[in-house]
């Protein structure tokens, strides 16, 4: 068959071939036929997963399970995915450690999101957590163990107990790789290093996902009823951050439009142990161990905002407590320090060992002799893909899981070790939804015609073609320093009006690139190019609703609106595209038991 | 309007402020459309703390946007962007330019060895997952009921695989592997830890069948013993020493009919006899007899070029008691260390 690897070159031939004159070959594997339109290769599965790390693995292997033909695809190989830098742990209630009940793992969680999370979620969330780890475990997780055999429990942030399962600090990475070794068992189709470009809907359907495939070249449009969307975060927005390059918001952007709104995009949470040099996470469980942060004074400047749980207070906290001794002049060179050196060598190397030889490779420091310098940096997007509590959005057919989505469990701050588990809990939910609505319908009939994927093709062809302007990186580094300098833990009406004319601007110059690559085969130009677009579109998203929402909630910080207000915007804010501008919205929260409350650590 | 309260809290000053340098790189390039390859020089200015990824990404976003490479998470732990640099395998993102300016030197970035290249610095990495997944990557418990929690394993059990469990699957060991350059299908150092991984996991009840697929061709007995995966490995995972637990599995096993298994013993026996190791005998009982004698013309060249030890030497060494104290010391400490503790086990693991 020779569908894949037709050079750019010849782009008009492929146009016509792709929307009129195209040969259809047809394989029937299966009951799923494989056309091939000579170039473009076109699919058939029941359902897509777009992603494939924590959330993405979970949900196919899931659907697997349920029967249906399920495939994924991903712009990396699984488990180069970012779910494998998460560090700390994830949080369930075993109460293995102390006494714990989801109870009390839903409030802490409610609490955490300043009352804008959405109980009935949270509950789930919280219920079904343990089930989860305990299948994890099953499936062969390596997680850190208790004297007595049991999975052991660590301290995090604003939890009420010790809560947090983990595998020293590298528990994302032992996770990714056992849901990988997972989808090798369960032989799920994987179409790696396909880049999507568009999820299209027919008729008010989902109808499937245009995806160019970066190792071969050509564009291909795989159908598929239900397409469930676990692209993760999109951190590369900021500069200073802990997100991999790859974290550039391409779910979001692919969901806005196709016409599914972003929900509270102005919640961005900022980690408070970041490195300097290149925004290299240090995981929170360096202070669940018992780490201290000081100023350049030596003082452990937590004692003024959060006197009683101190540097484990929750993020959005600690982040705004370190950020003002910076701004104050009382950092060391645009630090704080994270200090570890009382913890002793020997819990260091057995609790700590991926963090410690972080900072010797990225921050120069041993900590077992000296400090690390830290400072806030951009780490989750609590916001993303409106959908309800089993990842449906309003597209029938289109869902969405784990950092992408937007339930809401993490409201206005996510606490630490909540991110893993619900990848795991909503990226179950979500595989079974979706298998479970396919039995009930079978074939909706959606389908990308053929005249679809030509102007997709048209427009993928454009932007390769292209070589007048900037290149896609120098665009992206300034978009980052605008949102770290106006958009960041503190904010105002006025950086953030000029944070948002500057994206506008940018929007605008990012409309033709400098494209150096025109080939087909691992054009990472090109793909660069389309994550730069989707970074612009979800940073106009954000700081749009920013500007918006007059008052400080969790994460968002207004210094011109430093209270909460639950009178006017105890809601969530819903971020629609409207001929690609931003246009706002507003939904309620849910609360059942827990009516909103000051909150303090 | 009222005055904002702390208005400087907004912007981080000197956020960006890093001592920069200048560094220069010799690029292996590839093009898949002409299939030519050549190098290309290019000089950036970078942070200090710059690593080789970050070189890459100043020549990409300032000189060259054709330049393509694998990257995501930059901290080591994706396993994107292993790559040669200056001829040994490396994660780009893992090592820092400073030593090479300092040095005035220019380094050279080639893509990695033992698996096509399709682009610049981006390899084909099928061949490689093609052989993770030979190793049947996963956890096996088979019948044996699941418990309601989690299997109960001690820590101490726990930790035998810890090595083995931060494989991060970047290739570096398998581009510096001597073995696979001879022989593509030998399994390779990542696969071997990997299954490594599973035959000392505790809950792993598939020990016996996945050490006798791999005790079979290209398997464990295949390495060379070079120790160029434990060299080069970013995450100190030392496949070769996952190799050696997997002869010790085998042996346990009773899998001991390999070449390369018969081969090992002879080194032990000897040894433990004699004190030396007598070569004379290494080749007749690795490969029998008959072969041995096959191989006669070839051991006849070999002692022409002085290569072979005089067979007559002496058959015992002096303190061989001293041998034999140092190998019940090692036995005793082998007996002192947790045992892999499964269900075949007498301090088998059971869940609640």
């Amino acid at each position: 068959m020779n569908c894949n690897g037709t050079e750019f070159a010849n782009r008009d031939a492929c146009h016509v071939l792709a929307g009129i004159r195209h040969h259809t070959y047809s394989a029937y594997t299966r009951g799923i036929a494989v056309h091939c339109f000579r170039r473009f290769l076109v699919i058939r599965h029941d359902v897509i997963v777009l992603g494939a790390g924590l959330a993405g693995m979970r949900a196919a292997i899931e659907a697997k399970r349920a029967g249906v033909d399920v495939a994924v695809i991903s712009k990396l190989h699984p488990t180069r995915s970012h779910s494998g830098a998460a560090e700390g742990g994830i949080n369930a209630a075993l109460g293995n450690a102390t006494e714990d009940s989801p109870a009390t793992h839903a409030f802490d969680t409610v609490k955490g999101s300043d009352y804008l999370g959405d109980q009935d979620a949270i509950e789930i969330f919280a219920q079904e957590a343990p089930g989860d780890i305990y299948e994890l475990e099953h499936m062969g997780a390596i997680f850190t163990r208790a004297a007595d055999g049991k999975l052991a429990q660590r301290p995090f942030g604003a939890a009420g107990a010790p809560r947090t399962i983990y595998s020293a600090d590298i528990t994302g990475h032992v996770l990714i790789h056992v849901l990988y070794e997972q989808l090798v068992k369960h032989e799920i189709k994987v179409y790696e290093e396909f880049f999507a470009t568009q999820v299209v809907v027919d008729g008010g359907q989902c109808a499937g996902v245009i995806a160019w495939d970066t190792q071969r070249g050509g564009l291909h449009a795989i159908q598929a009823n239900h397409v469930i969307l676990a692209t993760g975060g999109v951190g590369r927005m900021y500069y200073g951050t802990t997100n991999a390059f790859a974290c550039t918001g391409d779910g979001m952007s692919l969901a806005w439009n196709a016409g599914v709104p972003l929900k509270d995009m102005e919640f961005l949470q900022f980690h408070p142990t970041t490195l300097k040099s290149n925004g290299v996470l240090i995981t929170e469980g360096c202070r669940g161990e018992g780490g201290y942060l000081r100023n350049k004074d030596g003082d452990r400047f937590m004692v003024a905002d959060a006197p009683n749980a101190m540097e484990l207070a929750s993020r959005d906290v600690v982040s705004r407590a370190e950020w003002k001794e910076i701004a104050d002049g009382r950092g060391v060179d645009g630090c704080v320090m994270l200090d570890l050196t009382h913890l002793g060598w020997k819990k260091l190397q057995s609790r700590l060992p991926g963090s410690r030889e972080l900072a010797m490779d990225y921050a120069g420091v041993d900590p077992i002799e000296q400090p690390i310098p830290v400072r806030p940096g951009a780490h989750y997007m609590m916001g993303g893909v409106d959908c309800d509590v089993w990842g449906e959005t309003i597209v029938p057919g289109l869902w969405a899981a784990g950092e992408v989505s937007c339930v809401s469990i993490h409201g206005a701050n996510r606490l630490g070790g909540n991110s893993l588990m619900e990848t795991v809990v909503f990226g179950r939910r979500a595989g079974q939804a979706a298998a479970e609505r396919v039995k009930e319908q079978g074939d909706t009939g959606a389908r990308i015609e053929a005249s679809v994927l030509a102007d997709e093709d048209r427009r993928i062809a454009a932007i390769v073609g292209n070589s007048e302007g900037e290149r896609p990186g120098v665009l992206r580094e300034e978009l980052a320093k605008t949102m770290y300098d106006k958009a960041g833990v503190y904010r105002t009406e006025e950086a953030l009006t000029e944070c948002k004319e500057k994206v506008v601007e940018l929007r605008e110059r990012a409309k033709t690139l400098k494209i150096d690559d025109h080939g087909s085969i691992f054009n990472t130009d090109l793909t660069s190019a389309i994550e730069l677009n989707s970074l612009l579109e979800c940073a106009d998203c954000l700081v749009t609703s920013a500007l918006a929402r007059k008052e400080s909630r969790g994460a968002h910080s207004r210094l011109d609106h430093t209270e909460r207000d639950d009178d006017h915007w105890l809601k969530h804010t819903l971020n629609w595209n409207d001929n690609g501008e931003v246009r706002l919205d507003y939904k309620p929260v849910t609360i059942t038991k827990h009516q909103p409350l000051a909150r303090s650590y | 309007m009222t005055e904002i309260k702390n208005a400087h809290f907004t912007t981080l000053k000197g956020a960006y402020d890093t001592e920069k340098m200048e560094a220069t790189l010799r690029v292996r390039r590839y093009d898949p459309e002409t299939k030519k390859s050549r190098f290309d020089n290019f000089t950036v200015t970078i942070p200090v703390t710059a690593s080789v990824l970050d070189a890459l990404d100043a020549i990409k976003d300032t000189h060259d946007g054709t330049l393509s490479y694998r990257k995501s998470c930059r901290m080591a732990v994706c396993g994107s962007c292993g790559m040669r640099v200056d001829g040994g395998a490396a994660l780009a993102c893992k090592t820092p330019m400073k030593k090479f300016v300092d040095a005035g030197h220019t380094i050279t970035v080639s893509p990695m060895g033992n698996l096509p290249v399709i682009k610049d610095l981006v390899v084909d990495m099928a061949p490689f997952w093609q052989k993770i997944r030979a190793v049947k990557p996963y956890l096996d418990t088979r019948d044996v009921d699941v418990p309601e929690k989690e299997w109960r394993v001690e820590p101490a059990a726990s930790d035998q695989i810890h090595k083995e469990s931060l494989c991060i699957l970047c290739g570096c060991c398998v581009s510096e592997c001597n073995s696979m350059e001879s022989d593509p299908e030998f399994l390779g150092p990542a696969a071997l830890a990997k299954a490594y991984r599973f035959v000392g996991d505790a809950r792993d009840q598939d020990t016996r069948e996945r050490l006798r697929d791999l005790n079979g061709a290209h398997g464990i007995w295949d390495c060379t013993r070079c120790y160029f995966c434990n060299q080069r490995c970013p995450k100190h995972v030392d496949p070769r020493d996952a190799i050696a637990k997997l002869g010790a599995e085998s042996f346990k096993e009773g899998f001991t009919r390999d070449e390369g298994a018969k081969h090992a013993k002879v080194f032990v026996d000897s040894t433990y006899k004699g004190g030396y190791l007598r070569e004379t005998e290494l080749v007749p009982k690795t490969i029998g007899p008959v072969n041995a004698i096959k191989d006669m013309p070839f051991a006849l060249q070999l002692a022409r070029a002085g290569k072979v030890p005089n067979p007559l030497s002496p058959h015992k060494a002096k303190d061989n008691d001293e041998v034999k104290r140092l190998w019940k010391l090692l036995e005793k400490e082998a007996k002192g260390q947790p045992r892999r503790a499964n269900a075949k086990h007498p301090d088998a693991v059971q869940g609640d």
